[in-house]
């Protein structure tokens, strides 16, 4: 026999379960219902909920699918993103052409979160968008993705001016790409490269290897600027307990070397 | 009334009959407007007296202006020889026989066409040189007071002496001499002959045109100024209509250009927009009287040079110049031209082609080319086709050729070429073509007939930020074209071009209409996709045209799913009302 306590805690559970499948019912009907006021509420509902509201996310998608108005359409979008509804990605991807950009940036930023190759394919399409800030979107996007298939057009995103590629390049670039990386320390502004830097030389030894890392430092300290110097010094606070010794000895070496330089935060020169 | 030594004084007061002269002749109603037409009995007895004399050859030479407009830069065609000659030029010069004419600084002066130098030159104060003739022996020019109606005619022995002077209000154009008398246009209607032993007015012959000049090229003499009027044996009939002539065809260009500037006016030392919008050809004597050399005239439009047809007037060549074009003449077999940059090139007269180029050293303000008896170049026998000369000249971005451009696009719009329909994508796609030429090429563009592959080929391009496509083709006439060619193959890349955002507003109905006669049951649900993402949400007109298009196809498709989903929409009050109402089923009646 079951303690009393169990039994009513078995009670409560059953209960709420059944009251969240009832809501979900309601919730559901409400999606269904073709007036803009009660979809609006349960998209709001469903948001709420989070990934607890997937079992909404077929009907949303059937929504999109046959099309709503635009402040339902974000509406919509956003939502399937929070859900993480990786089955949503499709729908959510036609909007990332939608004639408007707001929706296009919204279907951008759900598919970082909805994932799964309709999301990347989107994604990397989404790099050639006319709009400054879907390009954005996508590159981040695209590294949350982790798509590393994409770091050829990420480069050449950055390339493009889409600053936000950086990140992505330097959070999945191969050796080789991470080397790319860093050259363009030559040719575009320092704080954009070094947004992907930072994340080359804080990745797990395991994912990329030391002496990539230290190529990357040895290329910065070769530069010797008070603006190599606040980086190194930003990079070390935040290095890893568990990174490579010998990254981690370039890197406090680097720092120690640049006692010349302006400490962080201060100018860059003085008369 | 003037009287010089040797020289006689003609007032021709219009109503002044008798006038005395410095020799004590009394000479009637020369230059007179009250002359009584005599039928053309005089001017077909000097035809007479001078049908066995040879005409005599002009040089063959380039005048620039250099300078501030006080220099000679010359390049003779017959010898390659260049050479410069400064002194400051009142009015353009010109080339009489073997001479180059001109006056400023005070004076009128005559250099040797070949080599440059000092032939003659004689005093003539602040009169400006409007045109001269020269038989080898006399030159004959006419001059004009600046900001006076009234002409002074001078002919001028080759040492300087002036044999004759004539003064008059009437306007004076440019004479020619030949067989020992000067032919003086005048009035724009009058071709008076002057006896240069005694100073007579010999003959009069009224022409039917606006005459002001006189000229002898290709072994006759001509008047015109409009056209060209032979003087040969049916001259006499010149007050009729019956003399010998030849006109250019009519054929609207852009900038109305002449064929030649009036003749009774100085040119300015500095070109003008005349000189660079110009029309040129070569009469030619022929056993009917008259014809346009190699059945060709041609047309100067800034930085191009035009050939058309003789006959109908149709464009033979098109040919973009790095440079406006000041100058020309046409010979037998071309044309020269000089551009402003003093560079001189020779063109086929058939096909366009470049025959010789050369330069005059240096950038030149204006430019008189005089052919006579050059020999131009023989023609390579390939020649790249009219379709891909219009394409070089439409692809030029200068603002200055639009309107010209406009009109050699109406010549590209017919070729079936497939470098034609190329050059209109590309025309029609490029952000630096001039909006109306834009407009003209969609226009051409939809109405292909022909091409297809071209435009398909264009179709798969898009907007693609990363690969700097930033303009996406003109998908709205390429779909209005393949549509009317049944291209099937076509419905896929329309399909794409459907669903993409950088697909302008006002092509997109037109890929809708496309794809309501290429579409096929692959296409549904691209349709679909349409269909859903804007029937709510569809606010310009065009997007509204575009989504009731889609609907329509995918009934007419009898696609399932799309059929269920535009009923459906059809009742939605969510839908847009303008397509709820488009899309409403139909009541059996």
């Amino acid at each position: 026999m079951l303690p009393r306590s169990l039994l009513v805690a078995l009670v409560l559970q059953v209960t709420w379960a059944s009251q969240a499948a009832a809501d979900e019912r309601a919730t559901i009907a409400r999606l269904k219902s073709h007036d803009a006021q009660q979809i609006e509420s349960a998209l709001g509902d469903v948001r709420v909920s989070g990934r607890a509201g997937l079992a909404a996310a077929p009907t949303i998608v059937e929504l999109l699918r046959r099309g709503l108005p635009q402040a339902l359409t974000q509406a919509a979008i956003e939502t399937l993103g929070d859900t993480e509804s990786e089955a949503s990605s499709e729908v959510v991807a036609w909007y990332a052409h939608d004639r408007s950009p707001a929706l296009r940036r919204s279907s951008v930023a759900a598919l970082a979160k909805t994932k799964g190759s309709a999301a990347t394919k989107a994604l990397r399409a989404a790099l050639s968008d006319s709009d400054s800030q879907v390009r954005g979107l996508a590159a981040s996007g695209l590294g949350r993705l982790r798509a590393k298939e994409t770091v050829g057009d990420l480069l050449r995103a950055l390339d493009h001016n889409v600053p936000e590629a950086a990140a992505s390049i330097g959070a999945l670039c191969t050796p080789r790409d991470c080397e790319k990386l860093a050259k363009k320390l030559e040719s575009l502004p320092f704080d954009v490269v070094t947004g992907g830097l930072s994340e080359v030389l804080l990745r797990p030894p395991g994912d990329v290897d030391d002496d990539t890392k230290l190529a990357i430092v040895s290329r910065l300290r070769a530069m010797a600027t008070g603006e190599v110097s606040r980086f190194l010094h930003s990079v070390q606070s935040r290095y890893p307990a568990g990174g490579s010794p010998r990254v981690k000895r370039a890197i406090d070496d680097a720092v120690a070397s640049s006692f010349s330089s302006p400490p962080p935060g201060s100018p860059e020169t003085s008369p | 009334m003037k009287t010089r030594v040797k020289a006689r004084t003609y007032a021709a007061a219009t109503a002044t009959t008798l006038i005395a002269c410095a020799s004590g002749q009394v000479r009637l109603n020369q230059l007179s407007t009250d002359w009584q037409d005599d039928g053309g009995l005089s001017i077909g007895k000097v035809w007479a007296q001078t049908s066995t004399a040879t005409v005599p050859a002009s040089a063959d030479v380039v005048i620039g202006i250099a300078g501030a407009g006080d220099r000679i830069v010359a390049l003779s065609l017959a010898t390659g020889h260049k050479w410069t000659f400064t002194h400051p030029l009142a009015a353009r010069p010109v080339v009489a026989g073997p001479l180059v004419v001109a006056s400023g600084g005070g004076e009128t002066f005559a250099l040797d066409a070949s080599d440059g130098h000092l032939v003659w030159k004689t005093p003539t104060g602040a009169l400006a040189l409007v045109g001269a003739g020269d038989d080898a022996v006399v030159t004959v020019a006419t001059l004009r007071q600046p900001g006076t109606n009234s002409s002074v005619l001078l002919a001028i022995a080759r040492s300087g002496e002036v044999l004759e002077r004539v003064e008059t209000d009437k306007g004076l154009g440019i004479p020619a001499v030949f067989g020992h008398k000067a032919f003086v246009p005048w009035a724009g209607q009058y071709v008076s002959v002057l006896d240069l032993a005694s100073g007579e007015e010999q003959a009069r012959v009224t022409l039917r045109r606006q005459t002001g000049r006189a000229w002898t090229e290709g072994g006759s003499l001509w008047f015109g100024e409009l056209g060209f009027t032979r003087f040969d044996e049916h001259i006499h009939e010149a007050s009729a209509g019956r003399a010998s002539s030849t006109d250019l065809p009519a054929r609207e260009l852009p900038g109305g250009p002449k064929l030649m500037p009036r003749g009774a006016v100085s040119l300015p030392t500095f070109a003008n927009a005349q000189d660079r919008v110009r029309l040129y050809a070569r009469p030619v004597a022929t056993s009917s009287g008259a014809a346009l050399s190699d059945g060709r005239w041609y047309a100067t439009y800034f930085r191009l040079a035009m050939g058309f047809d003789a006959l109908g007037a149709k464009l033979a060549w098109v040919r973009l110049h790095d440079a406006d074009v000041l100058g020309a003449a046409a010979g037998s077999g071309g044309v020269v031209l000089c551009d402003e940059r003093g560079n001189v090139t020779s063109l086929d007269a058939k096909s366009g082609r470049l025959l010789s180029k050369a330069s005059l050293g240096e950038a030149i303000v204006a430019c008189v080319v005089n052919v006579d008896n050059y020999h131009f170049a023989d023609a390579p026998e390939s020649a790249e086709p009219l379709a891909e000369q219009l394409e070089a000249a439409l692809s030029a971005a200068d603002p200055q050729l639009a309107a010209v451009q406009r009109m050699l696009l109406q010549e590209l719009a017919p070729m079936p070429e497939a470098s034609a329909t190329q050059a209109l994508l590309e025309l029609a796609s490029d952000s630096r073509t001039p909006p109306d030429l834009r407009k003209d090429a969609r226009a051409a563009l939809a109405k292909r007939t022909n091409g297809a592959s071209e435009l398909m080929a264009a179709l798969g391009r898009h907007y693609d930020y990363l690969n700097d496509v930033l303009v996406p083709p003109p998908v709205g006439p390429i779909a209005q074209a393949l549509g009317r060619m049944k291209e099937l193959a076509a419905a896929p890349l329309l399909a794409a071009h459907l669903l993409d955002p950088e697909t302008p507003l006002d092509d997109l109905a037109q890929v809708a209409d496309g794809l309501v006669t290429l579409a096929g049951p692959s296409e549904a649900p691209a349709l679909r996709q349409f269909f859903g993402m804007y029937r709510a949400n569809a606010e310009p007109a065009e997007l509204v045209a575009a989504v009731v298009s889609a609907g329509q196809t995918l009934r007419a498709l009898h696609d399932k799913l799309g059929t269920e989903e535009v009923n459906i929409a059809a009742g939605d009050p969510m839908t847009m009302p303008d397509i709820r109402e488009a899309l409403a089923p139909v009541s059996p009646p």
